[in-house]
């Protein structure tokens, strides 16, 4: 099983107009501050030997001035050293919304799988997801919203419950029609009243 | 129908049992004493390679000396006999048989058990098992279990069919069933599900006019994407209620993505019930209190709890439970209701709901109240607490709830909490179709249960899913 390249996985996403941070590899700091051009921009090092990327300490986040860029990209870059081969990738930040898991498995006995649940580091913390195979219907995908606790905290009270619907059935769909993809994370996907962001991808696949 | 026809099984005008045995050790033996003992009515034929007569019927030595149609074999003899016990039932025309020895798959015995589907499917002859009780149908009065009735109590007759893989839950469930207010329509233990498995029996039930309720224990689950077709079929005319064994099975250790970590098998399983609309119960009561409510009660027209109780504390615990349900909520009574209750109700009746219409209330004040609530409107479904233990509450109140239940086209359940005096009661309230609780917190999940069975279903088939 092999880790999807990151602008691979982005442009499958967005095969099912799935949205996500604008990234791009970069090779150089400069690389990295002409992409940022004076917005806000997270590195990350990208490796197959290192799943877990926060873990591996290969995140910097929130990036700006051009000495914090040329900074972060030196850190990653000593450390990603140790799990050659390996990329760097520029991403614009997306802040200021709820952080959320959409993702996918396939079940020896039911087959493929899609989950929804509070994301990023609340994840483990408080396993709160629901879970449906796939393909799943509008009715499954309410369901699954309704079955969370954190359910009103991830709609905004509803609000962007039909855009967490759509999302949902955008994702089942491409998890069913790509039998090779073992296993999906989206996460975080940061979710605002009206609009949503897939902040992280992995897809793990034959 | 669509998948194997186990009518001749459960409804069989004629039985043969391979292995039938003199020696009451024997499980051989037990099946055919139990045959004698249910009053079965159809032919039984008893095949034994040795004996010339058991139990004063005649023996053959095998089944294809019969000569006569067979609608049901039942073979207990030893594993390694099973096969061709099972081509002679064959080539005899026997429609359908339940192999009840075990050595099988269970330990490993997977050729032998190869061996037994291929001639199930050569003759197209549906087979249960191996390694399994059989089936009970208290109205065609079949019982292939081989637990002795004096040990096993067997249930009435009823609406709720038990499904269950395990023989030992099985049974077990199957004696509590005895002891509760409802009856049983079938008992189907399949074992191994060599050849017929859970979803022959769940399309079967469907169909099942005499099955009201279907509750089943599962383990493991082989063919998986049509599981999930066959529970969303009996689901939309019927409710199914599930136990599922093996569920401390954690996600995958070392996962490469969270969502492998968060959704284990277990979840998977959880997930799949969910979404065929299968009610999940958490243990063995609640599969029991769950079956009690579906069967005995009708579709409620929504949430609304209306409460009332001969004691203040047990009020207050109903309350409390459906407050932390989070699916039902206290009925508002109207004018009209509290107006008229005023009324009728002693002064120091505080008109609310819950009612509390206090500890000397007999049967004539119980029957008045609740004669006026069920007409509010707003009202959705009754809560009643009676305490046998209060100086008005004797058989008569029991006889009255009986008799309002019977009026009643809203769900109506009894909470009776205490000992010898109280369990006489409820056996009264039972018998006359009306569930008893012992606690608030399990009569008011079972209207949970009850009212988002419902819910779902009407919003699924709005929705065509």
């Amino acid at each position: 099983m092999a880790l999807l390249d990151y602008i691979e996985a982005q442009k499958l996403l967005l095969k099912y107009s799935i949205k996500s941070a604008p990234a791009k590899y970069v090779s150089t700091p400069g690389d990295a501050i002409s992409f940022a051009n004076g917005r806000r921009i997270a590195l990350k090092g990208i490796s197959n030997k290192a799943l877990h990327k926060s873990k591996a300490g290969l995140v910097r986040l929130d990036l700006v001035s051009d000495t914090e860029i040329s900074k972060a990209f030196s850190e990653i870059k000593a450390i990603a050293s140790k799990f050659a081969p390996y990329k760097i990738l520029a991403q614009q930040m997306s802040t200021g919304g709820v952080e959320i898991i959409i993702g996918g498995r396939i079940d020896p006995q039911f087959g493929k799988l899609i989950l929804i649940g509070l994301g990023g580091i609340y994840v483990e913390a408080f396993k709160d997801f629901s879970l449906r195979t796939c393909p799943i219907t509008r009715f499954d995908a309410e369901e699954m919203l309704a079955e969370l606790r954190s359910g009103d905290v991830i709609t905004y009270k509803g609000k962007n419950r039909s855009g967490m619907i759509n999302l949902l059935m955008k994702t089942s769909k491409m998890l069913n029609d790509n039998d090779w993809i073992q296993e999906l994370d989206l996460n975080p996907v940061i979710v605002k009243p009206e609009s949503y962001d897939v902040v992280d991808i992995r897809v793990l696949g034959d | 129908m669509t998948g194997l026809d186990l009518k001749p099984m459960l409804k069989p005008r004629s039985v043969a049992i391979i292995g039938a045995s003199r020696d009451p050790d024997k499980v051989g033996h037990v099946i055919l004493q139990n045959y004698i003992n249910a009053g079965y009515s159809g032919k039984i034929y008893v095949v034994n390679n040795k004996a010339d007569e058991i139990m004063g019927i005649k023996a053959y030595r095998n089944i294809r000396d019969i000569k006569a149609g067979i609608d049901l074999a039942v073979i207990a003899i030893p594993a390694e006999f099973v096969p061709d016990a099972l081509e002679d039932c064959g080539k005899a025309g026997v429609k359908t048989t339940i192999v009840v020895s075990g050595g099988f798959a269970e330990i490993g015995k997977n050729d032998l058990q190869e061996r037994l589907v291929q001639v199930a499917r050569k003759y197209n002859m549906p087979t249960l098992g191996p390694n399994c009780l059989g089936v009970m149908d208290p109205r065609s009065r079949i019982d292939t279990l081989f637990l002795p009735t004096y040990k096993l109590s067997r249930p009435s007759v009823g609406g709720v069919s038990f499904v269950s893989q395990s023989g030992a839950v099985g049974s077990t469930i199957l004696d509590l069933i005895s002891s509760e207010g409802f009856g049983l329509s079938k008992f189907i233990s399949y074992g191994n599900a060599a050849h017929i498995d859970e979803i022959d029996v769940l399309d079967y039930l469907m169909h099942d006019d005499e099955t009201k309720v279907v509750i089943m224990y599962i383990e493991g689950i082989r063919r998986g994407r049509e599981f999930l077709e066959a529970a969303k079929r009996i689901s939309r005319v019927k409710p199914v209620i599930v136990l599922k064994g093996g569920k401390t099975a954690v996600g995958m250790a070392a996962a490469r993505s969270h969502t492998a970590a968060l959704a284990g098998d277990a979840q998977a399983y959880e997930a799949v019930f969910r979404q065929a609309g299968f009610i999940i119960a958490d243990d063995i009561s609640e599969l029991l209190y769950y079956a009690k409510i579906m069967e005995s009660e009708v579709p409620p027209a929504g949430n609304r709890v209306a409460i009332i109780t001969n004691g203040g504390g047990a009020g207050v615990l109903a309350t409390d439970a459906v407050g932390m349900s989070g699916k039902l909520k206290l009925a508002e009574l109207s004018k009209k209701t509290i107006g008229s209750l005023a009324k009728i109700m002693p002064s120091l009746v505080n008109v609310r709901n819950p009612l509390d219409v206090a500890g000397d209330a007999d049967e004539k004040r119980y029957g008045s109240a609740l004669s006026l609530l069920m007409q509010d409107g707003g009202v959705d479904m009754f809560l009643v607490i009676a305490l046998f233990q209060t100086p008005g509450a004797d058989s008569k109140l029991a006889a009255r709830l009986v008799d309002l239940k019977q009026k009643m086209e809203k769900p109506l359940v009894v909470v009776s909490i205490g000992a010898e005096y109280t369990k006489m009661h409820r056996i009264i309230m039972e018998s006359g179709g009306v569930p008893v609780y012992d606690s608030p917190v399990d009569a008011v999940k079972s209207l949970a249960a009850l009212y988002s069975y419902y819910t779902l279903r009407k919003a699924r088939s709005k929705s065509n899913v």
